[in-house]
């Protein structure tokens, strides 16, 4: 077309309908941008909850798995009647999709009854406060056995998980504390269970408590001073012996006659149990004193160099 | 009547024949493959970078399981060699932490226990390459991508099986990335010898050992608590040992019945005049005795008797 000299306002026409022009494109632009970004966003999952400690186990699935046909396979060939699969399935659904403040034991009902199993009688093994010691003891000593020592805390140990009603349903990210909800997915499984392993408890049970600890030996506030005693079976249990470790070097802060092993024993006697209490029973200290060989309560009567 | 009595004698033996052939039809001495050896094997393998030594870092478990599957599946499982597992080793390897490494001879558990889960020390069960097939079995067969659950060749049968090449590997692997001081926990009571020959630490660690990545090789020597003191440091093939390596160049120190696993070994034997400890003890009321040493007959015990 060709250009009509002389013709001011057909420019300013012209300049107007460019600028429009490259002004929309750059509105489209913008909100085509902001949909594809605001869209990357929901994918991710921003309505995740968000908490303050760690979050789900990697590979969650492939851990629990392994480590239930191994245990079934290595530690108790008795088992053999144990379906892992559906173990996993069950933990699963404990806790998947849900919030993780609003865990029931219910929740953890089917996981329970699938993987409980018999402890044979005087093994039971509990404690507080002494989760290293106890667990190294028996790793050495296969006589007696700790919840961790079981399919349930075996498969447990030192594994987390929570859920979220958001996809995927698993959370992890993160997982609530104790301290921002009690009923949260660990804390519910590890009382249940910690329950359950005091309920099937039979004839001597012995117990291994801290005498190093500031707070006192035994606190009504641990799993051990508010779930575990109150489930022992009297009709099962014979005897309770505790067995009262200081640590080498540390602190005697409590020995079998401090205040709170006399408020246990009374706990207990009330309850109809036997009780003994040993400070430093000797197996568990012989086994400090491996990582201790040189220290003065670890010297041997017979002559060593 | 011939006849039938012929007749009755080959029923007969074809029914002999059947159940001797089922007694007889596995076709290995051995244990057959561990049931869910996948799901183990991949399980351990995230359990150990996840949580047992998260320091290794990234390792992508299902190639690794796939690696070690093909060294052995659908294979005469004769004739399998320890190079076989190459690509099972450079996937699942780590570095070994210096002053770790712990060889051992005929005291599994008790080296179990006393690495402390490869904490105090990094046995190779202790590495990823050792975890994952600790305690497990396995075999495959020649013409099927199968693992054999009903038997397996013991090395007596076959020195090339499955298991044995793994772990002549493994073994060569971990002394080759040892470093630092290498410590030996050898069992003195011990029939055999204490350094058994031909044996797995002869035949495929020490021949990998670096040279010039090893400061000093520690021997420790020792009995078990209730066994007989066979041998000791600078004894029989102890002393063999210690010849050998001294010839290669190690700086070589021996010691008998070291303390902190003489410690161990007392778990189960707390009574014995060997574990007898004698330090403080408190008396009935909770009161500390003075330190004084102590008598064979044991450790006093503090007992409070509840009411009965």
């Amino acid at each position: 077309m060709p250009f009509r000299p002389g013709s001011a306002r057909a420019r300013q026409r012209s300049v107007l309908l460019v600028g429009s022009a490259v002004l929309l494109a750059a509105l489209v632009l913008a909100v085509v941008l902001a949909s594809l970004l605001t869209h990357e966003k929901q994918e991710v999952g921003p309505k995740m909850m968000k908490w303050k400690d760690r979050g789900t186990t990697k590979n969650l699935r492939e851990v629990i798995l392994g480590r239930c046909y191994s245990y079934v396979m290595a530690r108790y060939p008795e088992l053999g009647d144990k379906d892992c699969l559906k173990i996993w399935e069950s933990l699963k659904q404990a806790f998947i999709y849900k919030n993780p403040c609003n865990i029931t034991s219910e929740d953890y009902e089917p996981l329970m009854e699938l993987a409980t199993h018999p402890i044979p009688c005087n093994k039971s093994l509990l404690w507080s406060k002494t989760s290293d010691l106890v667990h190294r003891y028996t790793k050495s000593n296969q006589n007696f056995l700790t919840l961790e020592d079981t399919l349930l805390g075996y498969m447990a140990d030192r594994v987390s998980w929570c859920g979220d009603p958001s996809d995927p349903g698993i959370n992890y990210e993160s997982c609530p504390k104790r301290s921002e909800c009690e009923s949260n997915p660990s804390s519910v499984f590890w009382k249940m269970a910690s329950k359950l392993f005091a309920e099937a408890a039979c004839g001597v049970v012995q117990v291994m408590l801290n005498g190093s600890v500031e707070a006192g030996a035994f606190r009504s506030s641990s799993i051990f001073g508010s779930i575990e005693i109150f489930n022992l079976n009297p009709d099962k249990v014979t005897e309770v012996h505790i067995w009262l470790m200081h640590d080498i070097g540390g602190p005697q802060s409590e020995s079998c006659s401090g205040h709170s092993i006399k408020r246990l024993k009374s706990i207990l006697e009330e309850r109809n149990f036997k009780i003994t209490c040993v400070d430093n029973y000797r197996p568990v200290q012989l086994l400090q004193c491996v990582h201790n060989p040189d220290h003065t309560d670890c010297r041997l009567c017979t002559n060593t160099t | 009547m011939m006849k039938s009595l012929f007749l009755s004698v080959l029923l007969v033996s074809v029914l002999f024949m059947n159940s001797f052939s089922e007694v007889q039809g596995k076709k290995w001495k051995g244990e057959g493959t561990t049931q869910n050896l996948e799901s183990i094997v991949i399980g351990r393998c995230y359990d150990y970078i996840g949580i047992v030594n998260p320091a290794v870092g990234e390792k992508n478990c299902s190639a690794i399981w796939e690696a070690f599957k093909n060294a052995f599946i659908n294979k005469d499982p004769c004739n399998i060699l320890p190079n076989d597992y190459e690509l099972f080793i450079n996937l699942s390897f780590h570095t070994i932490p210096p002053n770790k490494s712990l060889f051992w001879e005929n005291n599994q558990l008790l080296v179990n226990s006393f690495a402390g889960r490869g904490r105090r020390y990094m046995s190779l069960a202790d590495t990823l390459f050792g975890f994952v097939a600790d305690y497990l079995n396995w075999c495959g067969q020649a013409n099927s991508a199968g693992l054999d659950y009903e038997s397996c060749p013991t090395t007596e049968e076959c020195e090339n099986n499955a298991v044995e090449s793994f772990w002549r590997k493994a073994s060569a692997t971990y002394a080759q990335h040892s470093s630092g001081v290498i410590h030996v926990l050898l069992n003195g009571s011990v029939v055999g010898g204490a350094y058994p020959e031909p044996g797995f630490f002869a035949d495929y660690e020490i021949p990998n050992l670096q040279k010039d990545k090893v400061s000093e090789i520690v021997i420790w020597v020792v009995d078990d608590i209730e066994g007989p003191d066979i041998e000791s440091c600078g004894t029989h093939t102890v002393k063999i040992l210690e010849n050998r390596l001294k010839t290669l160049g190690y700086d070589v120190t021996c010691t008998d019945n070291y303390k902190s696993v003489m410690f161990l070994l007392c778990l189960d034997y707390p009574d014995d005049s060997k574990c007898t400890l004698s330090s403080a003890v408190f008396s009935v009321d909770g009161s500390l005795l003075s330190d004084g040493p102590f008598t064979d007959t044991g450790t006093i015990w503090s007992v409070v008797v509840s009411q009965l």
